[in-house]
């Protein structure tokens, strides 16, 4: 809400400065987003009277002005043909500044001394609104109701500041000059100065000229209009539309200037039509119907459906009810006759209509955040007053009210102590009905009981919370002082599943993996990219149905995605190794289209690439994370699109799927451009989740010394690591201490199709040394039991 | 033979002192000690002298023996001590030179400063919850005080999956579902994701992170959340900085406030970072609207509470000066790395 200070002070005095009055409405919850000093832009400018004026000797086109700037005539030339002898004009002196940081300086033009320059209104950035004639072409010429010598921003009223207050949600009373002005005289202690409502008709009757009926109470609660006749449309006067530009409005005719000037003071939108432009001369609020559309004042054409609420005529819509007049029905400068309206539209409904048809306006604003009911016969007071005052129409004896009842003040009752026990504070309870009254609640104190009569306007206030705030924003929250944490000793505890996520980030940390952490949403077409199925549950994502555009449009269903995202965004900046993680949510939704949250399940991704790294320096990880729920897994050939066909593993553990893991695909590898080797797994942690953290418990260190053999094998180059190792481990049995893969041999060495696998066993037994006896036992059973699956020992 | 003793030990001794390696040291000991040294040849031939003169030449003999066995082994130790000195001098190495650091990863920037706030309020015996991202109409809003038509919605632009399924706009809809879970006395933060449909640009995300508080019991005051939002200011920004409430509106608080701390840049004397205020807005707080409490099930008469919500985006950027908040969701290694 932009308001002129000088505006203000029409309604309050301002004793203090323009910084400290905003730093106290501040802390009486008005948040001050700007202030404009208007007289900043322009400086060194005065009223200029031209006293002569000779041809330059050396230029068919300028021409050298003596100029009396008040203390002294100054020499001036123009390139300007306008000019004349008594012109009163704008003159920008040695040393001025012009809107737009212009610096103007004293110089020669063709050897002719100019100790400035004579402006046009383009020059001070000026339209015919601000000063009338500010739009010629040429120098602007001004009338002589100022002496030569004065700044031209007293002449244009720019001392002044705008100040932007930002109105709080629960706070539309204040969404107007009067709300703020009403706050400002409780916060600095001073009087509140109220507008003239009083206003003079010529007698006749209103019901003489228009009928109204309202068909909708639910989205117009409140429906007054007047008359008015014998309109005599011109200028509005300065003040009038200093007040307007200062808030960001238009001036355009004084019946238009005087409803948008109500409307900006009072916070109550008003709506003016051209009387002898409705139909059957017969107002009726109601409901579009299907096919109607209306040409609004901005000459867009609009469809309407049964949803929307216009004011019509005997025939057609006329308004867009709260939102925006139609083109037919507007206030021009020949318009005889008015017909005023005041209103309150529900909310929610003009908000509807607002988004349904893209139109948003200072009315439509106001509306949506709620105006009171109250106010609509006070606005239209105020506006009849003015155009009294400004002689803008003949106003005609009468009005016609349309509502259902009118609310009475809310009575609130609550104790000085309640409000003490949740400020935590001893306010006397006179002062706090001394700043309930001044903030026009009308206030009575019983005792320790008070008792508050709330009027409609203040339709935030609803108990003694509400009076709790009340109260303190204006006894000040200086006054609140710290106690520290009181009440039974708690101890914070974390989930489960957190500490779960602290020990894997813990693990990944010393594994010299970086976190990252990335959208949950991600753009439609980067699951396409993964060459997933159709029927993949990874395809069924949920839709936002409003997102900022395709790029954010799909609640993952995995990380995989925005981890190869990331590595690329790395890899293309020339990052030459890259270890990462990222601990986050899937959604995998319950049904589509959603009808219920879906599920949010707990899941990790972790993706290499580098020089060092390889499917097993990823399997590693995967395995440290699994050692932090304490499960094992077995690891099968699997089926992802995505990943290299001969290098990728589901990880099972207790025969259900918890991790993918592998080699990117080289199609994946271009189609998220990615170094050639990269590495990724997929982690579902909600199915690690319910496996517990095995308890540690001490084992007793050997006492006897272990005995370790090589076992340097040849087999199919198909035949898995893995069963090999196993088949060791089973025959070893419990002497079995550890079986450590040391060579892999492929190539003119051996046999084509085959491989040289080499493992060192380390056995040990608790009871005692073994002997030569014992190891040669299990030695030959390991032999025995890796020849059975075709893995011999090399010659 | 007694000179010859005499003359024996001269020899050897100045030999020893004069040996200048273990070898030649070895070589001397055999000469005079060895099984055919000069020393063993002398006691060997003293069955040749009488009775009388055996023992004491014997002795003498002995004698000899033992003084060139403690000059090998003084000398042996000396070249000992000389050679290890040698190969330390030889092994020098230039310790300017680069060390070799082992990997180790880290934490986001967010989830570091996360910790820190989880540790600070988990010491106050506040329980860490969690709660969804995907919420209802009723948790983010209704439950909330925010009804059907009320402006405050158009202070969030909220992302829609369904009708009332909406992605969660503020961790708040947490404090419901642990009103409706437990009874008073309550005291929980909830770290979260929330989602608003902002436009990406240095300052703004549509995807962010709040840490919702709450406490809920008996005579819970405004002066009790001023406490402890300074224990929680002090802890992040240091002990000297000061707390300001300043009146604003949320539709579950009433009161409400905007909290502000000095700013730690400048101590709040005005600088930059803060505009020239001194202060830096850091989060939002109240006590728990009455119809917030009622909608739970918490009887507003008997209970109040306060409830805060913080910016973990904020924090982080302000903490590591980070310009733009784009950087924490682009991972590059080397911005992570700095962390």
């Amino acid at each position: 809400m932009k308001i002129s200070l000088e505006a203000l002070k029409y309604y309050v005095d301002i004793n203090v400065s323009v910084e400290e009055l905003c730093d106290r409405m501040v802390m009486a919850g008005f948040e001050v987003e700007e202030i404009v000093d208007l007289s900043a832009d322009m400086k060194n400018v005065v009223v200029g009277k031209i006293e002569s004026i000779v041809p330059h000797p050396d230029s068919d086109h300028l021409q050298i002005c003596q100029v009396n700037v008040g203390t002294e005539v100054q020499q001036i030339v123009t390139g300007a043909q306008n000019v004349f002898v008594g012109a009163y004009v704008p003159a920008a002196l040695h040393d001025s500044y012009l809107p737009g940081g212009v610096h103007i300086k004293k110089g020669k033009l063709r050897g002719v001394e100019s100790v400035g320059m004579l402006c046009s209104g383009e020059e001070l950035n000026l339209k015919d609104c601000d000063y009338p004639g500010a739009e010629v072409n040429g120098i602007m010429i001004m009338d002589d109701k100022y002496p030569a010598g004065t700044d031209m921003r007293e002449v244009l009223g720019l001392f002044d500041y705008v100040i932007d207050f930002k109105i709080t949600a629960n706070r539309p009373d204040c969404q107007c000059i009067i709300g703020v002005a009403k706050e400002i005289s409780v916060v600095l202690g001073v009087p509140f100065r109220a507008p003239k409502t009083e206003y003079t008709t010529v007698g006749d009757d209103i019901n003489n000229y228009v009928k109204i009926d309202v068909e909708n109470y639910e989205l117009c609660p409140r429906y007054v209009g007047r008359f008015v006749k014998n309109l005599r449309i011109k200028e509005s006067p300065r003040w009038l539309k200093h007040c307007l530009t200062a808030s960001g409005m238009r001036p355009i005719n004084n019946i238009v200037d005087i409803t948008n000037f109500v409307m900006l003071e009072t916070g109550q939108p008003m709506h003016a039509f051209n009387y002898d432009q409705l139909e059957g001369k017969h107002i009726i609020v109601r409901n579009a119907r299907a096919g109607e559309s209306i040409q609004t004042l901005d000459e867009k054409k609009y469809d309407l459906n049964e949803e929307m609420l216009v004011i019509a005529d005997g025939e057609k819509p006329s308004c867009l009810a709260g939102i925006m007049g139609g083109l037919e029905s507007e206030i021009e400068n020949d318009t005889k006759n008015l017909f005023l309206e005041s209103a309150k539209f529900k909310r929610d409904n003009i908000r509807r209509t607002g988004r349904t048809l893209g139109i948003r306006t200072e009315a439509s604003g106001r509306f949506e955040k709620g105006v009171d009911v109250m106010n609509v016969s006070y606005a239209m007071d105020r506006a009849l007053s003015l155009i009294c005052d400004l002689d803008a129409g003949d106003i005609v004896e009468g009005v016609i009210d349309r509502n259902e009842g009118l609310p009475e003040d809310r009575v609130i009752t609550t104790t000085g102590k309640a409000i003490c026990d949740l400020l935590g504070l001893e306010i006397p309870t006179d002062r706090m009905v001394e700043i309930l009254s001044s903030l026009g609640l009308g206030t009575t104190l019983d005792g320790d009981t008070i008792t508050c009569r709330v009027p409609s306007i203040r339709s935030d206030i609803e108990g003694k919370a509400d009076l709790a705030e009340e109260v303190m924003r204006i006894y000040g929250y200086d006054h609140i002082v710290g106690t520290p944490m009181r009440g039974a000793v708690m101890r914070g505890r974390l989930l489960p599943q957190r500490l779960a996520e602290n020990r894997i980030k813990a693990a990944m940390t010393a594994l010299g993996a970086r976190e990252i952490m990335t959208y949950s949403f991600i753009s439609s077409k980067a699951i396409g990219m993964l060459g997933l199925a159709e029927d993949d549950e990874r395809m069924k994502a949920v839709k936002i149905l409003n997102p900022l555009g395709d790029e954010y449009s799909t609640m993952r269903t995995q990380l995989t995605t925005s981890m190869l995202t990331v590595l690329s965004t790395n890899y293309n900046r020339k990052i030459p190794a890259v270890r990462m993680y990222e601990v986050s949510k899937r959604f995998i939704p319950k049904s589509l289209p959603v009808t219920e949250q879906p599920y949010e399940l707990p899941t990790m991704s972790i993706g290499l690439y580098g020089s060092d790294e390889d499917f097993f320096t990823l399997k590693g990880m995967v395995e440290k994370v699994f050692a932090e729920f304490g499960v094992t897994a077995r690891y099968e050939r699997a089926a992802e699109p995505y990943l290299h066909p001969g290098r990728q593993a589901v990880a099972t553990v207790g025969g259900e799927a918890v991790a993918v893991l592998g080699e990117v695909h080289p199609d994946a590898v271009k189609a998220f451009s990615l170094a050639e080797r990269t590495y990724i797994a997929e982690i579902k942690l909600d199915k690690l989740l319910t496996a517990e953290k095995p308890k540690v418990l001490y084992k007793a260190l050997p006492k006897f010394p272990a005995v370790s053999r090589d076992f340097a094998l040849l087999c199919d180059i198909d035949l898995p690591a893995g069963e090999i190792e196993e088949t060791i481990r089973s025959a070893a049995g419990k002497l079995c201490e550890k079986v450590e893969l040391f060579d892999l041999y492929i190539g003119s060495q051996i046999p084509e199709g085959m491989k040289s696998i080499a493992y060192n066993v380390s056995l040990r037994s608790a009871d005692g040394t073994l002997d030569d006896e014992q190891i040669d036992r299990v030695v030959s059973k390991i032999v025995k039991k890796l020849a059975e699956i075709g893995a011999n020992l090399r010659g | 033979m007694k000179e010859q003793l005499s003359q024996i030990r001269e020899t050897a001794l100045a030999a020893v002192a004069a040996a200048a390696d273990s070898a030649a040291i070895e070589e001397l000991r055999v000469r005079f000690l060895g099984k055919k040294g000069e020393v063993s040849a002398i006691l060997k031939s003293l069955g040749q002298l009488s009775a009388e003169e055996r023992p004491l030449m014997g002795q003498l003999a002995n004698e000899v023996r033992a003084d060139i066995e403690a000059a090998i082994t003084e000398k042996k130790a000396a070249l000992g001590k000389a050679a290890l000195a040698a190969r330390l001098e030889s092994e020098k190495i230039d310790i300017t030179m680069p060390a070799k650091a082992g990997t180790v990863g880290g934490l986001h920037p967010l989830n570091t400063v996360l910790a820190d706030m989880i540790d600070i309020f988990q010491s106050m015996g506040f329980d860490v919850v969690d709660g969804p991202e995907v919420e209802t109409d009723y948790y983010n809003f209704e439950a909330l005080n925010i009804p059907a038509d009320h402006p405050a919605r158009d202070m969030q632009d909220t992302f829609y999956l369904g009708e009332n399924i909406l992605l969660r706009t503020q961790t708040s809809a947490a404090q419901i579902r642990t009103m409706k879970d437990r009874k008073p006395p309550i005291r929980i933060v909830c770290p979260g994701r929330v989602f608003r449909a902002d436009e990406v640009d240095a300052t703004h995300s549509p995807v962010f992170h709040q840490m919702e508080g709450l406490v809920v019991d008996k005579g819970i005051t405004m002066c009790d959340l001023k406490g402890v939002l300074e224990q929680f200011a002090h802890e992040i920004y240091g002990p000297d900085t000061k707390v300001k409430f300043r009146p604003s509106f949320f539709p579950f608080t009433e009161p409400s406030v905007e909290v502000d701390v000095t700013c730690s840049e400048c101590g709040g004397k005005g600088c930059r970072v803060c505009k020239g205020s001194g202060w830096i807005e850091i989060l939002g707080a109240g006590m728990v609207h009455p119809n917030v409490l009622r909608a739970c099930g918490i009887d507003p008469e008997e209970y109040s509470g306060f409830a805060f919500g913080i910016g973990l985006d904020r924090l982080t950027t302000t903490r590591y000066k980070i310009s733009d908040i784009r950087l924490l969701f682009e991972n590059d290694k080397r911005f992570l790395e700095q962390f």
